[in-house]
Order: C-alpha cells, then sequence, then structure tokens
C-alpha cells in the first residue's frame, strides 16, 4: 500500500512538472493577452457548447431585422417589458429593501435638515409671488378680453393624473424616468408629463399597465417645437444629454438666440399642446430646463397627439 | 434544514446580485443597473453557471429597457457568448484576476461603440467614469460571488 502510495505521489509530481513545462511553452503572449489552450472538453459537452452559441448566434439576425421593421413603437419589445419589469422590480424591491431604508433614512435627514432654510426661502418666495398677483390678475382679465375680441378657444386640459417619480435612469447619453401610473390610469404614450409648477418636463415614451416612461426634456432624443415667448418665432429644442438642451432652427433665419428669452411649448408639429413654459435661454443658445433629477411628483396631461387637449 | 437553506441562497446568490445590482439603479454610481452587467458576465463566461445564461439575456434585456438603448446590451452579450463558444484560442475561465481583462474589452467596446451614438464632452465623461467604475468593483463583486457561491 505504501509502495503504490509513494508511487502516486511521485507520477503527481512528474505530470505536474510536465504540466507546467507544457503551459509555460504555450504561454505564448500575443498582443496583451495571455493565450492559454483551452482545457479539453467532452466531445458532447463540445456540441452542446456549439448549439448553445450558434443559438445565441441566432438571435443576433433577429434582433436586428426586428429594431428595422418595429421603428418606432417596438411593441414585441415593449410588451415583453411590460411583463418582466414589474415582476424583476417586485423580487428586487424584495431584495434591496434594506439598502433602500437606509437611503431612506439618510435622505429624510438630510431634508430635515434643510427644511427650516428651505422654509425661509419659500416664505420670501410667496410674498414675491403674492406681490406679483395683481398684476397677473390684471394681464389675465386683459387677455381674456383679447382673446374673446379674437375669437381665440384655448383648449385646457380637461383630466391630469398626478404621479410619483418611481426612478430616474440618467445613463450615458439617456435620460428617462419611470412614474407609478400606467395605462389603467389613462396614462399612454405620447402625453406631456409637467412638473407641479407646470414646467415641462418630458414626454410618455412608453406605457406599462402601473407604470410608464417619461422621456425628460435633456435626454439625447429630444427634440421638441418650441415658441419664444413674446416673438412670432419658432424653433427647435434638442437634448444632447447634459444638463442645458440647445434651441435652434429658428422659423425665422434672422432670429439671434439671447440669454433670457422665455421658451414654450408649440403645437405647430401638432405634437404638444401649446403654452407650456419650457425653459429661459442663456449663453450660445443653451437653455436652462428642468432638471429630472430634480422631481418627485409630476403632473400627467391628458392630451392626444392630434392638436388637442382629450375632453 | 438550515443547512439546505443555506445552500439554496449560496446557489441563489449571483442570481440575487444581478437583480440586486440592476434594481438598485442610481444615475452617477449605477446608470440604469449597469454594473448587474459584472455578475451577468462573470456568471456567463468566467465561472459558467447552468441556466444562467437565459438569465443574463433577460437582464441585459431590462438594463437596455432602463437605458432606452432597445437590446443593444442584449445583442452584445449574445455576441460575446456566441463568439465565447465557436473559439478555443483564449480560455475565459482560467487566467488572472478572474479575467478582468476580458471583461475590461468586453465593457470597453460596449461602451466606445454606445459613446459613437451620442458623442459630446459630457457623454464621453459619462462613458470614462462608467468604464472605471465598473472596473474598480469587478473583483470585489467577482470575489464575493466566489465566496458565497463556493461549490467548486
Amino acid at each position: 500500500m505504501a509502495a503504490i502510495a509513494t508511487l502516486d505521489l511521485l507520477s503527481d509530481s512528474y505530470f505536474d512538472i510536465i504540466k507546467r513545462k507544457i503551459k509555460f511553452l504555450l504561454n505564448v503572449r500575443f498582443l496583451v493577452f495571455k493565450v492559454l489552450p483551452m482545457i479539453q472538453k467532452s466531445a458532447s459537452s463540445k456540441i452542446l457548447t456549439l448549439v448553445k452559441s450558434a443559438a445565441a448566434a441566432l438571435l443576433l439576425p433577429v434582433m436586428f431585422i426586428y429594431i428595422m421593421i418595429a421603428k418606432p413603437d417596438y411593441k414585441i419589445m415593449n410588451g415583453l417589458a411590460h411583463i418582466v419589469l414589474p415582476v424583476a422590480n417586485v423580487v428586487g424591491d424584495v431584495i434591496t429593501w434594506p439598502v433602500r431604508v437606509v437611503g431612506d433614512m439618510f435622505d429624510n435627514l438630510h431634508e430635515l435638515a434643510t427644511l427650516r432654510s428651505e422654509n425661509a426661502e419659500l416664505r420670501v418666495r410667496l410674498d414675491d409671488a403674492l406681490s406679483q398677483q395683481n398684476k397677473c390678475h390684471i394681464a389675465m382679465a386683459e387677455n381674456d378680453s383679447l382673446q374673446h375680441l379674437m375669437n381665440i378657444v384655448n383648449k385646457i386640459p380637461q383630466r391630469t393624473v398626478i404621479a410619483d417619480v418611481v426612478h430616474e435612469t440618467r445613463a450615458l447619453h439617456h435620460n428617462t424616468f419611470l412614474i407609478n401610473r400606467g395605462k389603467s390610469d389613462g396614462v399612454d404614450a405620447g402625453m406631456v408629463v409637467v412638473s407641479p409648477s407646470n414646467q415641462f418636463a418630458g414626454i410618455i415614451i412608453d406605457a406599462g399597465e402601473n407604470f410608464a416612461r417619461v422621456r425628460s426634456v435633456t435626454d439625447s432624443d429630444t427634440n421638441i417645437a418650441v415658441n419664444i415667448a413674446g416673438y412670432e418665432v419658432y424653433g427647435f429644442l434638442s437634448g444632447n444629454a447634459s444638463r442645458s438642451p440647445t434651441v435652434g432652427l429658428f422659423s425665422d433665419p434672422q432670429f439671434r438666440s439671447a440669454p433670457g428669452l422665455t421658451l414654450v411649448t408649440s403645437n405647430i408639429s401638432g405634437v404638444l399642446p401649446h403654452g407650456i413654459f419650457v425653459g429661459t435661454t442663456k449663453k450660445n443658445s443653451y437653455v436652462d430646463v428642468l432638471q429630472p433629477r430634480t422631481l418627485s411628483r409630476v403632473i400627467v396631461l391628458q392630451f392626444d397627439t392630434e392638436s388637442g387637449y382629450k375632453k | 434544514m438550515k443547512e439546505n437553506i443555506v445552500n439554496v441562497l449560496r446557489k441563489l446568490f449571483p442570481f440575487l446580485s444581478v437583480v440586486f445590482l440592476w434594481r438598485l439603479n442610481i444615475p452617477f454610481w449605477n446608470p440604469g443597473g449597469i454594473l448587474a452587467i459584472i455578475p451577468i458576465f462573470f456568471c456567463t463566461f468566467i465561472r459558467p453557471i447552468r441556466w444562467f445564461m437565459p438569465f443574463g439575456l433577460v437582464f441585459c434585456f431590462l438594463i437596455d429597457y432602463n437605458l432606452a438603448t432597445l437590446c443593444y446590451w442584449t445583442a452584445i452579450y449574445c455576441l460575446c457568448y456566441a463568439l465565447n463558444g465557436f473559439q478555443s484560442f483564449i480560455d475565459f475561465e482560467h487566467r488572472d484576476f478572474n479575467s478582468i481583462d476580458m471583461f475590461m474589452v468586453y465593457i470597453g467596446i460596449g461602451l466606445v461603440i454606445s459613446e459613437l451614438a451620442h458623442i459630446n464632452w459630457t457623454t464621453f465623461g459619462r462613458t470614462i467614469w462608467t468604464f472605471v467604475w465598473m472596473v474598480i468593483l469587478y473583483m470585489p463583486i467577482t470575489k464575493l460571488i466566489e465566496r458565497v457561491h463556493n461549490d467548486r
């Protein structure tokens, strides 16, 4: 028995040395990557690997063709996401609750710490707003009478939906966020989302049963028609993934953007309702807009894409 | 009984880590839950786990949904899976530091192509940051998965 054990040890060390030698010989450096030989697998395992790889490779042209033909609404993909996302969210919520509880606690503490200073600032702003209110009332009354004289009828949204921002998914060159209202609440793709202070926040691009995804105004795919308030000039606001989108392509070629101009949405392209405050211009055609990260609650306007609010 | 539960949790740990990282998406630290690509890559290519591929596929799809990139990361995942299966030149499974070099190539190519779609300084900065942050977190996350999963 002892002799057999010694023989085993000897053969093991012998094969170890051989293995090391082979490894050393094959440790060729190709560019920067060290190339090691694959460990040989059984024939059945190799076939199974090849079949699985072929299946994965087949998915690529399928996805490519789908992207080509399903543009722009990608119904199958969004439909699949509407099933998978809520399930994954529920499982994720269960797993991450301790982290989120701690995070919420810190957020609440921070909020409490800033509450006093915020309250003082709000009081000042309230006083200022109240002093402006009377001027606004007069202007509104004049505006109403002028619109009546000119026979202009402004439609206003008949119904709005208040929603909470579930999470923001700002990443690389995209900036979207999810809200906790979906088709079951009457929310649908194409509707406009504004902040509680009635500033344009984004457009709903996909709506699930109980959630919806909003493309924020800073997203690189954002391209909306805007009107320069006080001028008969229209332009386009384009997102560029930074905090400040740019405005350009003005209807009047002579018009030049200057800091301090107010932009409101325009219904010239039939996609948005008219008159929602978007932002103010800064230097070099940049626009100061609402930052999605500051949003915790939004209002969805029940507006359809036929250039009119839903009744 | 207790041992069985512990064993089940150990087996489930790589799957749970993906869900955890995907769900814990924070714009700066984990945009769109992109950090979930680390366990997906590790458990598919470096320490393959049975039935992880379809799971990884689903979560790549969910990352794409969060990032509004259609099926970009899903396609990259499928492409890498297919290439890895067909080749016998580079052994992903037996490299130093849990094959961090291969991960850098994988994530680097993915981020660079994604950056090409919208080139500007903001997205360039975000891309660099995402790459560096993912590479930094690769070793701790993979070591943790190895420790907990501990079945080899």
